[in-house]
């Protein structure tokens, strides 16, 4: 087939500077993962550190607490909708987030991140692309499943309504927005790594990842890990560090 | 053109709807993806609530991303790898642009020269947007009371104006040169990830859309660094200054990762870090210290839009928030940012001065040590662009200490570019002259920013016309000089032909005249004491401002010329053949224009390319 | 063709001395001749900080704009074509880069040392008794009221010779609170307070203008005040219409 031959030609034409070794690419693409960490610590620190600047310097007081009007199962904003007359708002305390369920998210997310680890390791050392394939596959459901609790936590976020002249919006305390942006992040990493996941389970049911060639496993597992990682901290640092 | 390598043209599997994907199909995906997420908000969402225009504008921001990566062929990589069905290697010379003239500049084309072309037009474009603004702008400040725009229109003005010329500005040397040029230098094929330099490439078009859609919904009346909580209650084009703003880390934070691989794993045989020629150190320190900062820069955006579209409370106080959080994360990238904008360019002026006096660069090693040592430090100085809000008086005198500091690398500049020239035959070209423009004019911005480090002072000048002048020094009269000079100087490589010197020096003079009276000025508003982003001013600037307004018309001019000297240039300026510099970097060394993939044979490198011959 | 002939350097020491004169003579007389009349003590010493850091930098500036007019004069290559090698191809000069390295770092040090002395004299000499004046910024005016009195006021007037705090804060966005001839600036934050303090030294009227863009008539809120004698000052507080 002329591609084919093509490919050969080029073979033949060039020296090894085209076609590298896959471990030479692996090295380089791992440089470039690592890159990519790097950029997503910084992200990770900037919002922790949103975190603790606003609970440190505490605005008005109102880390924890604003003027409103409660939101939970009875008063919901259709409630305060239908209202001819909003009752008189007043300083409202929000209680802190679960911290078990906060750990429970990260434990998911771990947990998956061990089960891909293994599978990547028994694919780089057994070779069983079988194996990886289902083991992937756990991995990927069990970091869908960290996803479906963090959108539990967002929707679990404190929240207050707030009406101010003809506007009137549900809203959220300095800490309940930094919850926000934590577990928002991490849903979007949980989202990212079910594609990936799902891309390694596909791959591997079609041949293209082997126990030869595993390298994109490999870094799909230094991201993963990563994943976990960022979790633990995160979750050590919302769970200890808090005002009530 | 020719290329070594003879290829009939191939046609991958894949089918022809990929094969067709180009700027076009970008703009349309992206209109109809912007449209479908605009049609589908406004549907859905709770229209009585004060955040529904916000979260229709994010969603429409969106969608119009999206579509435009889509529409470019961005997302076919990930999908087909997401399948299975990588790209052959037919595949990978096909969007290289392999045979396909010149339409392959309007498509996603990973030769990194064409990328390295692509940005030099981009570029073009974001100055020539900013300065239709600065324009504008500075009509409007040309007496007192004018009415040339309207009031919140000029408000608006200044921050777009800002925001455009600072992404022209951090692409203006490294977009062009860290891609087209720096994988040649360090004698490799392409870049470490061809892909990923089209999409950073094409991901700053679709943030630019975005920045430019400001203009046309409201505009940005709060100054280009957001402060919140003003930013908190302007119009939807905040909106999509903050998607742009997210869109665009996408694109640096690709383009900085794709560079130092590339520097890092590609160097060819005998290319040690002591041979790299120092564009390259100075490219690969940049990008690190960008890695560094656009992620406070994406996260202060993101809270932003979460304040706006769903009632956090970052940054209102009334829930906790606080501006200052804002400030923070902000400056954390800002004043990083700006030694992104001008290490590269610095960098380019080390190797013109270089080959335009026949010397080596002076001290290698300072060249290095400088450029790295501001950007370390430069993460240490971020508050003093907040000594006047009020946050955290106690740490002033250490924010003082590290800004004050910064003066030491940033002198080494100094010791090395004249180090270089001294007693060298200075080969008085186009690129020479703009360097020499350079150092008159960096002085100027180093000594006012010292000025500015210190507090008393900076508690009268911050917030002055005293800034404004300062930073200009350093962005049009440093950065700029130093982005034309490189442009001057790898021109022929590009195109195979000379920059016109005499349009050339005409505009040279014109900007340089027109900088020393447009921002002297300025300083003179400043230090008499009217503060900047102001659309009117008492009659006590009324002579500074008219003069500075004159000098602003001057630079124009002078750009307009440059703009004509590039594209009659282009066609038909007068050929140079591969290495009109006789400089040893390997650019020079490969034909004019350079092969698809630059070497038939890797060379191996046997010393630095600062050997012009002459005693040692 | 140029020889890199070994020009002698009295020519480049020469033009430095006269650009540093030049400088020198430039640093004494603009300061105070371009920035606004100084009316407290605060302003002397910025003032004469500008004056102390323009002198420094003025052999700074001076040295290169020499050194680059010599090379001009001296080193430009008038042949027609590619220059030849330089004569001269040093690549370091372990006394120079050290020499300038300890020279600009002596030169830091100093208006270092300068700038925290100064810093620390406007921070210092707290009076017992100072005249407390509550600044509130809003769009787009300045309104003033005098602790320990019910006057609330828009223009500022202010008592020769007193040391008057000011405790600012802002009703909508950030504003910035700066008096043009007395050298301070502080911002006007929502939520909190923050603090300047100064005493003015001269009679006569000042100016206060908005340095942080606060909106549509951002170059409209400006506003001036004024220093009078201590019974002068009197006097127009007994006249103010006392607030509720």
């Amino acid at each position: 087939m002329a591609t084919n031959t093509l490919n050969a030609q080029h073979q033949e034409h060039h020296d090894g500077g085209h076609h590298e070794p896959p471990a030479k690419v692996y090295g380089r693409q791992k440089m470039a993962l690592w890159l990519f960490i790097g950029g997503d610590i910084i992200t990770m620190s900037a919002m922790l550190f949103t975190y603790l600047y606003l609970r440190g310097v505490n605005t008005q007081n109102h880390w924890m607490s604003m003027v409103g009007l409660p939101v939970d199962k009875v008063h919901t904003y259709g409630y305060y909708e239908n209202l001819a007359n909003l009752p008189s708002q007043h300083l409202i305390h929000v209680a802190p987030m679960s911290p078990s369920f906060n750990w429970l998210v990260t434990g998911v997310s771990v947990l998956s991140a061990l089960i891909f680890w293994s599978a990547e390791r028994n694919l780089r050392k057994n070779g069983n692309r079988a194996a990886f394939t289902w083991n992937a596959l756990f991995a990927t459901v069990a970091v869908v499943v960290a996803a479906v609790l963090s959108v539990v936590q967002l929707r679990h976020l404190p929240q207050i309504y707030v009406a101010v002249n003809d506007s009137h919006t549900l809203s959220y305390t300095a800490y309940s927005s930094s919850m926000m942006v934590l577990t928002g992040s991490a849903l979007v990493h949980f989202i990212l790594l079910a594609y990936l996941g799902l891309a390694m389970v596909v791959r591997s049911a079609r041949g293209v990842l082997t126990g030869e060639k595993w390298f994109h496993a490999g870094l799909v597992r230094l991201f993963w890990v990563w994943v976990a990682v960022s979790g633990i901290i995160v979750s050590a640092v919302t769970t200890t560090v808090n005002v009530h | 053109m020719t290329t070594t390598l003879q290829h009939a043209p191939t046609k991958s599997k894949g089918g022809g709807l990929a094969r067709r994907q180009n700027f076009l199909t970008a703009l349309i995906g992206g209109v109809v993806f912007a449209w479908l997420a605009w049609f589908i908000g406004r549907h859905t969402l709770d229209n009585t609530t004060r955040t529904f225009s916000d979260q229709v504008a994010v969603l429409t921001s969106c969608g119009w991303t999206v579509g435009f990566w889509l529409g470019i062929g961005a997302l076919n990589g990930p999908g087909r790898w997401f399948i299975g069905r990588d790209h052959t290697r037919a595949d990978d010379l096909y969007y290289a642009g392999e045979n396909q003239g010149r339409a392959r500049y309007w498509k996603y084309c990973t030769d990194h020269k064409v990328v390295g072309v692509q940005y030099i037009i981009m570029t073009m474009v974001l100055l020539g947007a900013g300065g239709i603004l600065a324009m504008a702008i500075r009509t409007q400040l040309l007496t007192p009371g004018n009415h040339f725009v309207d009031q919140q229109v000029y408000n608006g003005f200044i921050a777009v104006h800002g925001m455009l010329m600072i992404l022209a500005l951090i692409v203006a040397v490294a977009g062009p040169w860290a891609n087209f040029v720096v994988p040649i230098m360090i004698g490799a094929h392409d870049m470490a990830f061809p892909r990923l330099n089209a999409l950073s490439f094409w991901t700053l078009v679709a943030a630019a859309g975005l920045l430019l859609t400001t203009l046309a919904v409201g505009s940005l009346p709060v100054g280009w660094v957001v402060l919140a909580p003003i930013s908190n209650q302007a119009g939807v084009g905040m909106d999509f200054f903050a998607m742009a703003i997210i869109v665009f880390t996408v694109s640096t934070t690709v383009a900085g990762i794709n560079t130092i691989a590339t520097v890092m794993t590609l160097r060819t045989k005998g290319m040690t870090l002591s041979r790299l020629p120092i564009f390259v150190w100075g490219s690969i320190i940049a990008a690190a210290l960008g890695l560094y900062a656009f992620p406070y820069f994406l996260t202060v955006e993101a809270i932003q839009i979460l304040d706006r579209t769903v009632s956090t409370s970052f940054f209102v106080a009334s829930g906790g928030g606080a501006g200052w959080l804002q400030a923070n994360l902000f400056w954390l990238m800002g004043h990083p940012e700006v030694y992104v904008i001008l290490i590269p360019a610095v960098a380019a002026l080390f190797e013109i001065a270089a080959v335009m006096s026949r010397k080596p660069v002076f001290s290698y090693r300072t060249a290095i040590a400088g450029m790295t040592g501001l950007a370390g430090l430069s993460v240490l100085v971020w508050a003093h662009h907040m000594f006047t809000t009020g946050w955290a008086p106690t740490l002033g005198g250490p924010f003082m200490l590290t800004t004050e500091l910064i003066s030491i690398p940033t002198g080494l500049f100094f010791l090395v570019l004249l180090g270089t020239l001294w007693r060298g035959n200075i080969w008085m070209k186009l690129p020479t002259l703009w360097l020499f423009g350079f150092v008159f004019n960096f002085i100027i911005a180093g000594i006012t920013g010292i000025y500015l480090s210190d507090i008393p002072i900076d508690n009268q000048l911050h917030g002055t016309m005293f800034v404004t002048a300062h930073f200009h020094y350093v962005f049009v009269g440093s950065v700029l000089f130093g982005a034309i000079a490189a442009l001057a100087f790898w021109f022929p490589k590009v195109s195979g032909r000379y920059l016109d010197e005499t349009q050339g020096k005409i505009s040279f003079w014109l900007v340089f005249i027109g900088v020393q009276v447009t921002f002297l000025a300025m300083f003179v508003s400043g230090l008499r004491g009217m503060p900047r982003r102001y659309s009117s001013y008492s009659m006590i600037f009324e002579h500074t401002n008219f003069v500075t307004t004159m000098g602003a018309y001057m630079i124009m001019a002078g750009m307009l010329v440059l703009l004509g000297a590039v594209i009659s240039s282009w066609r038909k300026g007068e050929p140079s053949g591969p290495n009109p510099w006789q400089a040893n970097s390997l650019e020079w060394l490969v034909p004019t224009p350079p092969p698809l993939e630059n070497f038939d044979v890797l060379p191996t490198i046997k010393e630095d390319p600062y050997n012009f011959g002459g005693k040692r | 063709m140029a020889t890199n002939k070994k020009y002698s350097l009295a020519g480049f020491y020469w033009l430095w001395f006269t650009l540093t004169v030049v400088g020198v003579i430039i640093s004494i007389w603009a300061p105070g001749y371009l920035m606004p009349m100084s009316m407290s003590s605060n302003m002397h010493l910025t003032i004469l900080t500008m004056v102390v850091f323009s002198v420094a930098a003025a052999p700074v500036a001076a040295g290169v704009y020499a050194a680059t007019a010599y090379l001009l004069r001296h080193n430009v290559y008038r042949g027609d074509s590619v220059p030849p090698a330089a004569k001269d191809q040093t690549r370091e000069n372990a006394r120079l880069t050290i020499g300038w390295i300890l020279a600009s770092t002596v030169l830091t040090v100093f208006l270092l040392i300068w700038g925290l002395g100064a810093l620390s004299v406007d921070n210092g000499g707290n009076e017992a008794n100072p005249l407390v004046v509550n600044v509130t910024g809003q769009q787009w005016l300045w309104s003033f009221s005098y602790a320990g009195t019910h006057v609330q006021s828009n223009t500022l007037v202010l008592p020769e010779n007193r040391e008057v705090v000011f405790h600012i804060t802002s009703k909508d966005v950030t504003h910035g609170f700066w008096i043009a001839q007395m050298g301070i600036q502080v911002d006007a934050n929502v939520g909190t307070v923050t603090e300047l303090h100064t005493t003015p030294n001269k009679l006569g009227t000042f100016d206060i203008r908005c340095t942080q863009f606060c909106g549509l008539n951002h170059a409209f809120m400006v506003t001036q005040g004024q220093v009078m004698t201590t019974q002068g000052f009197d006097n127009w507080l007994a006249a103010q219409p006392q607030r509720a």
